[in-house]
This record gives structure tokens, sequence and C-alpha cells, in this order.
């Protein structure tokens, strides 16, 4: 259902395809290859659009009672789990979409799901407790009880999950069911991103800061002076860029040389709103952003975290999801009205 | 941002047993049209179909600097930002909280996260109270004194449990703590849904116009009524009331332009002041004198007076005349047994009882104020004092600007919008202040320094 393209778009983007979904993109993400673009809306719609062209091949509609809460799709590309304000995980097929797992927790909703890095596990937290299942849906472990709703989950291993709430965030071993760290810090954790070696973490925060450890050697940083809640961070594939949000303008911070305290970071500024997302190119040194008047960016950063824009876009309204194919060469991003764009990146 | 863009927001607060759930579906079933979210504490237990009912688990979140001022409900935060989300969003959310929970974080929530603040506003605060019950908590619990003190809405609940004194009584206490609510009486939180939902963020102009009584000082009388006489000898009959004895003071000359009354209501106060003469029925009452009129005796009682030229008789009483079917007669034998009709009467905010530390009080000034003076003043104050100050609100008229800025606040946070042009109405400045142990004469003053 490609659309008779009006974006105009410049620099390194190419316009590919438009598509539609029903409402707000809780995420989109590339599956089989980046055959498919996967895509979960707000109203429980989940779609599989055609990678080449964004036609649709399969939907499915009001897969969860009330709203989809979050999407994840497993690193092999061949399924997928959704879950819902209805307690329930439904892992599909990515091809046809057929539910082969359904699991019904408690009364709550589900609000976060991660897929391990080998595809074998699924986290998947509802208010303050946190259950990983393997890919037939069995549960192989469960949390103790949390202090409050957990904001966030990561894997920093195959066998270790990282968990974000209220005051602390806590890696546990999912195989010897312990506790191997936690970090504690007072202030409500809103978002946690992990570098690729694991070894930093880093947390926005309700108060408008970011916080960031080193696990190797527990020192940690807060970084302040954000206008607004810094909810979306990405590392780059390195783990020595840290770029940040809540604000217009984007910052960005370089953990080169002993960095970041003490450095000035890389401020990006194109954007005139609030920065909705963020996200590193699988390779290099590329980020894509969105902004909460629908605006992209793509920018070419150097290893101190500075650098510039070289390619704009425009959509409809409030940027809420941002996908990198694989290769680098092609990026989708969803928004609230439930509008998709993909665009080809010029190398 | 335009506030009418914006979710309104209706907190309900109110100690176990007094009320919430029924008044909750009462709500849900009269507003079947609307599109309401009800956030209910994690105990709630609304059985109804309609609306959407998300059980929250009342995460208080205190923000990193520690003040006790910001701290938010985190769930709130997430349960409202994903319920935005969709397409076919709601048109009202009620935030249920639990009978122990202090309003301020849920209010705070409303001024604390801009992403909230963008899309929601908050309506108004209504909190339930068992009539039954609620002397005793506010004697022994903070939270229930800070329900009272957060309140718009006050919903004196179950008076059908206990006599109409003792609910004047608790009306007249609840008033002295906030003198801002608007205070209604049910049975089984039967109140009318549109005096609850829909405050319009608090117009105060509206508020003043139902109780424009409520920047008026407090005496220690409640009514007064002003008797053309001539000289001769007179009674005055009390039948059967509420007290076993009622203060009283008698002004011969009382003229009655209001500001008369309010000179005669001066000199009263200060009369009132002096130690109490007690008058036994078929005493003689003497003028410009505080008299305890002494009821306790059965039936109709009389006193007299003698009135030595012809004046208007002003009479001062601790009640109303209604309470006592107060009449007065001429007693002389060619008139005897004629009443004289009263000529003018009015009644007095009557003072509150002022025992508990939470109490409230308005700021009324005409002219203008200087925007950067008044600015200062309010950071200070809300940076010394904000803990002790639970709400404010008010409107202020800047210098230059053509239009009236209305402003409402939570602890040390506050948000203040440009309104409707003034136009031809006088420019004024309006503030009322909740809060525990407020110093009434050194907040004026300072506000006063911040006029043109």
């Amino acid at each position: 259902m490609s659309s008779i393209n009006l974006i105009e778009s410049k620099g390194v983007l190419r316009n590919n395809w438009n598509a539609e979904v029903e409402d707000y993109v809780i995420g989109c993400e590339w599956a089989d290859e980046g055959n498919i673009l996967l895509v979960g809306n707000v109203a429980g719609g989940v779609s599989a659009l055609e990678g080449e062209t964004g036609n649709i091949l399969w939907h499915k509609s009001k897969t969860h009672d009330g709203n989809l809460l979050a999407i994840s799709v497993n690193p092999n590309g061949k399924l997928f789990a959704t879950s819902g304000q209805d307690g329930c995980i439904l892992i599909r097929e990515t091809a046809g979409g057929a539910v082969i797992e359904t699991i019904q927790l408690e009364k709550g909703w589900v609000e976060h799901l991660e897929w391990s890095q080998d595809g074998i596990s699924l986290a998947a937290s509802i208010s303050k407790n946190v259950h990983v299942f393997d890919y037939k849906g069995q549960e192989k472990w469960r949390s103790e009880q949390h202090s409050s709703t957990i904001s966030a989950l990561a894997w920093s291993r195959n066998d270790e999950l990282a968990t974000a709430c209220y005051g602390k965030v806590a890696f546990h071993d999912v195989i010897r069911n312990k506790i191997k760290q936690s970090l504690e810090w007072k202030g409500s954790l809103i978002s946690m991103e992990l570098s690729a070696d694991g070894d930093i973490v880093a947390c926005g925060s309700q108060d408008n800061t970011v916080h960031f450890w080193r696990r190797s050697t527990g020192k940690d940083s807060m970084m302040s002076g954000y206008p607004g809640k810094p909810r979306n961070l990405a590392f780059n594939s390195s783990g020595k860029l840290l770029a940040t949000g809540g604000s217009e303008i984007i910052t960005v911070w370089s953990f080169e040389n002993n960095g970041p305290e003490g450095t000035t970071p890389g401020q990006l500024e194109c954007h005139e709103s609030f920065v909705s997302m963020l996200s590193f190119a699988p390779h290099g040194n590329r980020l894509a952003s969105g902004a909460r008047d629908g605006s992209i960016a793509i920018w070419g950063l150097m290893s101190d975290g500075h650098g510039g824009s070289i390619g704009t876009s425009r959509m409809s309204d409030h940027v809420s999801s941002i996908a990198w194919k694989k290769d680098s060469k092609v990026i989708a991003a969803g928004n609230a009205k439930g509008q998709i764009v993909s665009w080809k990146v010029k190398t | 941002m335009n506030n009418l863009n914006k979710v309104p927001v209706t907190i309900l607060t109110g100690f176990l047993g007094s009320g919430k759930t029924t008044l909750l579906n009462r709500i849900l079933t009269e507003e079947h049209g609307r599109r309401i979210a009800v956030i209910e504490n994690e105990f709630g237990e609304v059985g109804i179909d309609q609306g959407l009912v998300i059980n929250a688990d009342e995460e208080v979140f205190e923000m990193s600097n520690g003040c006790i001022c910001c701290t938010v409900r985190g769930d709130l935060i997430r349960v409202l930002g994903n319920l935005m989300k969709r397409r076919d969003k709601f048109d009202y959310v009620l935030v249920e909280t639990t009978g122990l929970a202090d309003p301020g974080p849920v209010a705070q929530t409303f001024f604390m996260d801009d992403e909230i603040q963008n899309e929601f506003t908050l309506d108004g605060i209504v909190t339930l109270v068992d009539a039954a019950h609620i002397d005793q908590q506010l004697g022994r619990s903070d939270e229930s004194t800070e329900q009272v003190a957060f309140a718009d809405v006050l919903v004196l609940n179950k008076t059908d449990l206990v006599n109409d004194e003792s609910v004047d009584r608790l009306e007249s206490r609840l008033r002295g703590m906030n003198s801002m609510a608007r205070i209604l009486r049910s049975e089984n939180a039967n109140v009318p849904v549109d005096t609850v939902l829909n405050l319009g963020a608090f117009d105060l102009d509206q508020v003043l116009q139902n109780r424009p009584t409520f920047l008026e000082p407090e005496y220690p009388f409640e009514w007064t009524g002003v008797y053309k006489v001539e000289k001769g000898q007179y009674k005055l009959t009390l039948e059967e009331g509420p007290d076993p004895n009622m203060s009283l003071v008698a002004l011969i000359d009382q003229e009655y332009s209001e500001e008369d009354l309010k000179d005669g209501a001066e000199k009263c106060v200060r009369l009132y002041a002096e130690d109490a003469e007690e008058l036994s029925p078929d005493g003689a009452i003497s003028f410009e004198k505080h008299i305890d009129l002494q009821l306790m005796s059965d039936g109709q009682k009389s006193f007299l007076l003698d009135i030595d030229k012809n004046c208007n008789l002003g009479l001062f009483t601790q009640h109303t005349a209604e309470e006592f079917d107060i009449k007065l007669f001429s007693t002389d034998s060619e008139k005897k047994n004629i009443e004289v009709p009263v000529t003018f009467e009015r009644t007095w905010v009557a003072q509150h009882e002022h025992d508990d530390e939470v109490g409230s009080f308005a700021i009324e000034r005409k002219g203008d104020v200087d925007i950067e003076k008044m600015n200062a003043w309010l950071s200070k104050l809300l940076a010394e004092k904000g803990v002790d100050i639970f709400r404010m609100k008010g409107f202020i008229s800047i210098a230059d600007d053509p239009r009236r800025f209305v402003f409402q606040g939570v602890h040390m946070l506050f948000d203040s919008q440009p309104e409707r042009e003034w136009a031809e109405d006088e420019r004024r400045n309006q503030i009322v202040f909740i809060g525990r142990n407020l110093d009434e004469e050194a907040i004026q003053n300072d506000f006063d320094k911040c006029l043109v």
C-alpha cells in the first residue's frame, strides 16, 4: 500500500515508501533479514509490511484486549512477541502471523518485552515482576517482586537480565537465580540502555537527568541540565557514544579517553520540538532522530560525539519508533498517527 | 497551551468508608455517554462495566533533590502517558486515592511532569468526609487534614447518621480550615454530578458569586436587626432554641447603611471582647454592654428594654433571629403587645473555631501588581513556606497587560495562564491561601509591596 510520496527528504535520505496502520505506532522492527517490517500499534493491531514496498503482507487487528504495550522481534527474525494491558503475551510467526504461543499472566499491564541476543529467552515485565520464558512459552525464571514498577528491561548477556525501576538497576542471573549486581541511585529511572559490551548502564530519570554507571569499576555519574525528561537514549555500536534526548537538542556524550566526565558533549541542533526517538545505525556513527513535531534527521558523528545533520525529512506527527535495517542503508519510522515511512540512507 | 484542549482530571480523596466508591459509581452511571477513565487505588473495587477502570500501584516518587514538595505519582505518569496514545481517547479522568493518601503527590503530578501537563489539566480535588467520623480523624491524622485542606469540593457525606447541629458545627470547622471549597451535604454520596466534575479550573468569580461572604471578616455575632422605635417600654421574646444562652449587644441610634452597620459591628466586636453580664429572663437589657441572655428555662423568655427617645435600635446577636424566633413587642399600655417589625436585618460571617493548625485566608486588593516584584516575592514565599502552603489559587492584574492572569499552585509548584481581558471590569487581585500555620498578616503585607 505504498502511496504517493509527498514527503520532502534532503541530504542522505531518499524516500522509499509510505504506509499506514490504525493508530499510534508502539514499535516497528525489521524481521526476516530485512524482508519484513513488523509494526504493532496501540489499538492492538499488528501488521507485517513488505520491506521493499511497504505493501501489507498480513494484518491482525485487536490482538490484545485494551492497548498493545510492547512488541519485540526475536533475533532469528522468524518469531516475534507482543504484550498488552490484558496481561497477555502472544508469540507469533513472522510469516503469516499465526499465534504459536499464548501466555496469560496475572491481571496487569505487560509493559516491556525483550528477547535475549541468542533468541532463546523472552523477558516480560508486569508491574513489579519479571518473567523469563522460552520461545515455547514455558516459564524459565521469575524475579522476586521489585520495590516498584519496572520501567525498563535489557539483556546484558544471554543469561543476565537488567531491570530498572525507582531507585535502582539490578542485574539478575536468570540461570542461577541471583542478583549479580545492584546499582542504586535515589531517583525515578524511566529508561535504560546498555552499551554493546554491557559495561555502561545509562538511565534517563524523571527529574531531567541522565545517570550512568560503569559496571567494571562501579563508578557512576549524573548528567543534568536537560530541560525535559531524557527518556530517549541510544548507544552506538561501539558503545563509546551515548545520544540523549530531553530537549530539542540532542546531547551526545563520548566515553573515549576517560570521558564523558569533564568533556564537552556534542550538541546536535535542527529539531524544533523535543526529541522523541533516537537510534544509532548498526554500523558506524550515524544517528537517526525523530521529534514530537514529526521531523526526522540523520546525523554524522565523530568519535568525540560532535557532528552535524546530513539528512532530514518529515512525518505527519510525533515520531514514536525508528528502526535501522542491519545493513545501515534503510530506516523505517512510525508515528503517533499510525504513519509508517521508510527511507533509503545513502552511504 | 490552551486548557480547553486538555483532558480534565478530578481527584477523589477521602478516608475509607467516606463513600468514594459510591460516588464513583454514581458518576459512571450518570455520565455513561462520556468516555471516562478511572484510575483506582490498588484496593479499589468499582464493580461496573462502563468506563475504563485501571488499578494503579500508587507509587509515590520523591525527586532526587529530596524535597517533599516534589513528590509525584510515578504510576499516574505511566498510566496516563500510555492511555493518551490512543486515537479514541477518553474525555475525562477520575483518580481515586486510598483513604490514607496525601493528595499532594497526585496533584503535583499534574504540575511537575511536562508530558502530563501538556495533555491534562487538574479540574478539581473532591474530598469526601464521613460526617460521623471525621471529627476524630481530623485530630488523629495528618492525611485527613490534608485531604480537607486540598479540596475544591468537600462532600459532607452520611449526614443522616448525625444530628443537624453536629453537621453545622462540622461544616464550620471545615470552613475554618478551607474557606475556598464548596461544601455539599449528602446522605449517600448523592450529590449532583455537575457539582463535582467540570469545575472549570476553579472560576473564582463563580465561587465568590455563590458565596459572597467568603472574603469578609468574621464576627462574633451572626445577626443584626434594626428596629424603628419610639420612646417607651419594650420586650424582646425568644422561643426555645439550640443553645442554653446567647450573647447580645443592643445599640441606640444604629443606622442601617452598609457603612453605619460596619461601624456598629466594629463597636460590637470590641464590646463582645469584654466579659458578658449574665441576664435572667424578665431582666432589663443595658445598652452598649455585652449581655449573656440566660435561656435555660422552658418555653418563651422575655427581656425588657427601656428606650428613652425615638430612634433606631440595633441588636447584634450571637445567633440568627430565626434560630430563637426573636421578636420585639411594645409593652406601653396604649400599644400593648404590638409587634415592632424589623426595619433592616443582615447576617454576618460567624467566627470559626481556629483551633486547627490548618486554615485559609484570602488577599483581595484593587489595582495592578508589578510582575517582577510579584515573581520575586512568590518565589521566595514558596521556597520558604511551600511545605506549609497546600494550595493557592486566584487571579491577578498585571500592570500594562490587558488580560487577567489566573493561577493555581500546590505546595511549591504553580502554574499561571492569561485568561480573558479585563475590559470594563475593575482591575483587582484575589488570591486564596490554604496552609498550615500561615502568617496571614505578613503575607498580606508582602503582597501589598508588590502593588504598583
